[in-house]
């Protein structure tokens, strides 16, 4: 497993599509305990600055908001991937996404330490200053978790360019894929809310009223805010 | 024959280059491993990548930590007092925490770059880049000194303290991007995303030790501050 992982990221895309041909899921199962574990314990680290409780939630969230991304586009990224002419089956692709998923948690793992210490430099929570340790705490993460995302989309890029064999058709499925994942992502993150927990709400693992609402109205109605 | 009158201009000699992978020679002993440090870096990714010298690491990491509270010194002479020894562990401290927090990272980004290597290969590389930031720090050593004497002025210092620091972290850095460079590593990018962490994150350390360069009753600072608001309120003359 270890020297998989490590081939993983490398990015070696001759030996990765390789195991996308091997029957059966035991590297599907794999990649899924990777995000499992990876995710996991970056989500704790994002979610302890609220408390602890919010940590375990989050924790529990982090990967599930991944899973949940994958099993409900599972079926449109497979038909994508057919339709665009990328030769992998519905079965490949949800691995493909599974393994892009899994050296995204690989990474975020990796820079849990990283995260635990800006949280301890964070000023807490009922300090005089406590918006100002919040938005730290998000630019944070999202400064990470855009870079672990960039690096693994590029990593799967490499891949689709292997397989299909031509530069165009890869970005064409990426590109698909990432469309409909984010649509689905930023919902689901938006229904799974709090992850970092607000400094005023409650802590629970969902909000009261979780489906009212979406992610694109809020945005909206934040920039309003800005701009009138 | 060359029958031209324009002089004929001579090939130029061969350079050196500093990152020639190959064994190092002689008994480890730490006065080895900093002259190789220095003048074939080259030779200290080579042999932590064969594994040959497993006392190399270690013999790293405890010169590097040594280096910086021997650099400690001079920047407790600031203040003086008891700064004189409490800025020395604050500063190896410091250095080891960051070491240690950003060592996964710099593992797995190794791996990004598409090379094979070991744990064990990595954290021998990173120790000793910051062995050779300190050694460097160590010869800018007596002219910071010089100015510590000279001045009372915490914000100069802390300015001088940490362009020193920086010059020592550029070539400390250049060994990491050599290792990738031996071990065949292709993209650079992701390492120098690391090199970013890693810079912030010692930054952030001196403004979580702190204070280092100026005088305080408490060993540890009560109140948690961003490296960059600690910096522009110690310029400002807050503090």
């Amino acid at each position: 497993m270890t020297s998989r992982l490590k081939i993983l990221l490398r990015g070696d895309a001759d030996e990765i599509s390789r195991w996308l041909a091997e029957p059966g899921m035991n590297w599907g199962a794999t990649c899924v305990l990777v995000i499992l574990i990876g995710s996991g314990l970056y989500g704790f680290t994002v979610g302890l600055w609220r408390a602890p409780l919010q940590s375990l939630y989050t924790a529990i969230k982090f990967p599930l908001l991944i899973f949940l991304t994958c099993a409900g586009n599972a079926l449109l990224n497979g038909l994508l991937a057919q339709l665009l002419g990328s030769g992998l089956s519905f079965r490949q692709t949800s691995v493909a996404i599974l393994m892009s998923f899994a050296l995204t948690g690989l990474i975020l793992g990796a820079l849990s330490p990283v995260s635990l210490f800006v949280l301890y430099n964070t000023p807490p929570l009922g300090s005089k200053v406590t918006v100002l340790g919040h938005s730290i705490t998000l630019l944070t993460h999202v400064f990470f978790i855009a870079c672990a995302g960039i690096i693994a989309n590029r990593r799967l890029y490499c891949l689709l360019e292997k397989i299909s064999g031509s530069r165009r058709t890869a970005r064409t499925v990426l590109f698909s894929w990432l469309g409909g994942n984010f649509l689905l992502g930023s919902q689901l993150a938006w229904i799974l809310r709090p992850f970092i927990g607000s400094p005023g709400l409650t802590i629970e693992f969902l909000r009261d009223d979780p489906l009212r609402g979406n992610f694109y109205e809020a945005v909206g109605r934040a920039l309003g805010h800005i701009l009138f | 024959m060359n029958t031209s009158k324009t002089p004929v201009t001579p090939p130029p000699l061969p350079r050196q280059d500093p990152f020639q992978f190959e064994p190092m020679i002689g008994e480890t002993s730490p006065l080895l491993l900093l002259e190789t440090l220095l003048k074939y870096p080259g030779r200290i990714i080579h042999e932590l990548h064969s594994g040959r010298r497993p006392t190399l690491t270690l013999w790293s990491l405890v010169l590097a930590l040594t280096g910086m509270a021997i650099y400690g010194v001079v920047v407790g002479s600031l203040a003086g007092g008891t700064q004189l020894w409490v800025a020395p562990a604050k500063l190896a401290l410091g250095t080891l925490l960051s070491v240690l927090i950003c060592l996964p990272s710099l593992y797995i980004f190794t791996c990004l770059v598409g090379i094979d290597v070991r744990i064990r290969t990595v954290a021998g590389a990173l120790f000793a880049s910051v062995c050779l930031s300190s050694l460097l720090l160590i010869g800018f050593a007596p002219v910071a000194w010089i100015f510590s004497q000279s001045t009372d002025s915490v914000a100069f210092m802390g300015t001088l303290h940490l362009l020193f620091w920086m010059l020592g972290m550029i070539f400390g850095l250049r060994l990491l991007s050599g290792m990738t460079r031996f071990l065949g590593g292709t993209e650079s990018a992701h390492l120098k995303t690391w090199a970013l962490i890693f810079i912030v994150v010692c930054l952030q350390m001196t403004t979580t030790l702190r204070p280092i360069l100026g005088h305080s009753d408490h060993f540890l600072p009560a109140e948690k501050q961003f490296f960059l608001t600690h910096w522009l309120e110690s310029l400002g003359g807050k503090r």
